[in-house]
């Protein structure tokens, strides 16, 4: 009972990770109502970056490192938007899915030309630190991902709802052309999104990298796999809803781990993403008013 | 105006001329590299065609390769190919280069790549029922145990793990009597990982006496190993052996450190000796032992390393045997007198000459010692048992 107590524990955290690259993707779909393919593959790319303009200024230690890849992240979001949406016409709404697929492969490649296909030591947060309740514990650095993740919720939070920004942000994902009837900037608004969820980017890849302990392109499939199936699971939009998807789908993960082993522990996650799809198709926190 | 234009006519004529008869007098013979140069194992592309570069090199400094009427023929290397350690695309890559003038292959780099491939090649030489592919492939790092004898046109220069681990299990038996239990850690999802603890070290440790414990899985991308952890933690175990590459075994590594967890001794997967671990984790591999083929030990291996430094690439226990194969298939050329003809019932009167001549080899040259040639067609080499020391790999035994 302990084993599979501290597995759900372990699962918990760990979601904290996919919760934070479920925010960006479902973001982005409830401003746009578009896929960014391209999220995790970004905040990877954004969490090298900042490792190696940290690395330039002989500055390594975690937080240069994380203030870097958040700048980055920025950067990278916008050229995204760019390349992937504003250069390309949103009537097509496969065109953008497919641009951003584009990306990611992209990114995927850029990274491994950059660090030659090898994993990157990167500077943990809390390295070592294990807090310890009995024979229960937990990661230090998880419960420091977990609490940027709730940090980050809440300013977003506060982003779209206290704020001038927010609220033509909500307009143009609501009513995108009553919006700019109104006298608002679709584009405009777009943008700062993709520029915001990049930052948020930027942060998550370098708290993951930091987790995991290094960077490697190995991180950006499984990334995007979750992090899609946490923004389905939590309801496309939903940004309370991606951070609760993360860190159930981190804590069933293990328990299917733990009951049926490590080679049939995914099967299980994508049974879950199709009952979801199934019988709670508006994700967790959606009314229950059907499937339309 | 039409003196000068005859001139210049004339001038071109003379330069065709030159340039015919100069390519007329230069024999080429063509080795084909391939292995992965995108993604995850990008790494190991770089290396291996590097080595083959500088290795190349050497051979055409030393006068290139003789043919069978007495005259000199250069080696050429052809662009490395990318099979990006895809079945498919290692089988196409194959497909496109017996269209060429090549010889012989080099690669590939994958298990899961070479396995199907060596099935498409013709299973048993002058078979006349088998239609499968009659070209000679020299295989330089997919290591997974037992995969030449698909073929009688593969071959590979890849150390047996078979060999190592059991040398490896014997020496710690009687230098470190004081370890009895071992467990595994493996990367259940990839090939040579798999088999690695499965088919060598778990069997490899058990015949030397140690008590196998168990094992803890976990596949090719994952990046949380707290559960796995936890289970090493259950199990106690004096010897972790770890079969997983650099990625996930510095994955493991770091959480092991998390949770305190600190076996007697770590033993690490053969692929894990490579830059890619330093770079990931050299604190955490610091004490991890590993048997490998390769490392600068003396004049030729450092040359060796050198060389392939020079042309942008590191030297390990792949990028090494890759050095290694171009000597090899250098050495078969000549024992075979080759024409070096470029017509296509010449090329292929060559590749079987140079797939005898491979066949026929019982020893090789390699850069720790002699190599044993066996029967199926694999290699016997020398190696020795490094450990992460101070960010590098450093020697720590010669058992031979």
């Amino acid at each position: 009972m302990f084993d599979f107590i501290q597995a759900v524990l372990d699962g918990i955290l760990f979601g904290t990770i996919y919760s934070l690259i479920g925010i960006g993707f479902t973001l982005v779909f409830g401003v746009m109502h578009k896929i960014n393919m391209a999220y995790a593959a970004a905040s990877i790319g954004a969490a090298y970056i900042g490792l190696v303009s940290a690395s330039a200024m002989k500055a390594a230690s975690a937080w240069v490192v994380f203030g870097c890849s958040l700048v980055a992240g920025g950067v990278l979001g916008f050229l995204v938007y760019l390349i992937c949406f504003h250069l390309i016409p949103l009537r097509n709404e496969n065109a953008t899915l497919m641009s951003t697929v584009g990306m990611l492969l992209l990114a995927d490649e850029l990274i491994s030309h950059a660090t030659t296909g090898a994993p990157q030591n990167y500077p943990a947060t809390l390295e070592d630190v294990m807090f310890r309740f009995g024979e229960m514990s937990m990661r230090g650095d998880l419960v420091v991902v977990f609490g940027v993740s709730v940090v980050c919720t809440a300013a977003l939070l506060l982003l779209l709802y206290r704020t001038r920004l927010g609220l033509a942000t909500r307009a143009v994902a609501q009513q995108p052309i009553a919006a700019q009837l109104c006298g608002m900037r679709v584009a405009q608004v777009n943008t700062l999104t993709f520029v915001i969820t990049g930052v948020l980017g930027g942060i998550a890849g370098a708290l993951i990298c930091s987790a995991v302990g290094s960077l490697s392109i190995l991180l950006t499939g499984p990334l995007t796999v979750k992090g899609l199936i946490v923004t389905v699971i939590g309801g496309l939009g939903s940004v309370p809803g991606a951070i609760v998807a993360g860190l159930l789908v981190g804590g069933l993960e293990n328990v299917f781990q733990h009951f049926r082993g490590v080679t049939e522990r995914d099967m299980y996650v994508m049974l879950l993403l199709f009952a979801f799809l199934i019988f709670r198709p508006g994700g967790i926190f959606a009314k229950g008013q059907g499937r339309d | 105006m039409s003196k000068i234009a005859l001139a210049v006519a004339a001038a071109f004529a003379a330069s065709l001329t030159v340039s015919g008869g100069a390519l007329a007098q230069e024999k080429t013979v063509v080795i084909a590299p391939f292995g992965v140069k995108t993604g995850v194992l990008r790494l190991f592309g770089i290396n291996s065609e590097a080595a083959i570069k500088a290795a190349v090199e050497e051979v055409n400094k030393a006068g290139g390769v003789k043919l069978a009427d007495g005259s000199k023929a250069k080696m050429v290397a052809s662009d490395y190919l990318d099979d990006r350690c895809n079945a498919e695309e290692g089988i196409a890559v194959v497909r496109r280069i017996v269209g060429t003038d090549a010889l012989v292959a080099v690669g590939p780099t994958c298990s899961n790549v070479a396995e199907p491939l060596y099935g498409i090649l013709q299973k048993k030489v002058d078979d006349a029922k088998d239609t499968g592919l009659q070209f000679p492939i020299l295989t330089d790092v997919a290591i997974k145990v037992g995969l030449a004898k698909i073929s009688e046109w593969s071959f590979r220069n890849v150390p047996s793990e078979l060999t190592m681990y059991s040398s490896l299990y014997y020496w710690l038996k009687s230098t470190r009597p004081e370890l009895k239990t071992v467990y595994g850690g493996v990367e259940e999802d990839f090939a040579h990982s798999r088999a690695s603890w499965h088919v060598v070290m778990k069997d490899r440790a058990n015949a030397n006496g140690y008590q196998v414990l168990g094992e803890s899985k976990w596949l090719l991308n994952d990046t949380n190993f707290s559960t796995q952890v936890r289970e090493i933690k259950k199990a106690n175990p004096d010897i972790l052996s770890i079969a997983a590459h650099p990625f996930t075994t510095c994955g493991l590594l770091k959480e092991m450190q998390r949770q305190g967890v600190k076996p007697k001794l770590v033993v690490g997967l053969t692929s894990t000796s490579s830059l890619e671990t330093m770079q990931a984790c050299p604190k955490q591999a610091e004490g991890m032992i590993i048997p490998s083929s390769f490392a600068p030990v003396n004049k030729e291996a450092k040359f060796a390393a050198e060389q392939t430094a020079k042309q942008k690439g590191s030297a390990d226990l792949h990028s090494m045997a890759s050095w290694e194969n171009v000597f090899i298939i250098k050495e078969a050329m000549e024992r075979a007198g080759l024409s070096g003809r470029k017509d296509s019932a010449s090329i292929q009167a060559d590749r079987r000459k140079l797939r005898d001549a491979l066949a026929a080899t019982k020893t090789t040259k390699g850069l720790l010692g002699v190599s044993k040639r066996t029967e199926d067609r694999e290699a016997d080499k020398p190696y020795v048992f490094v450990h992460g020391k101070g960010g590098v790999w450093t020697v720590l035994h010669n058992p031979l």
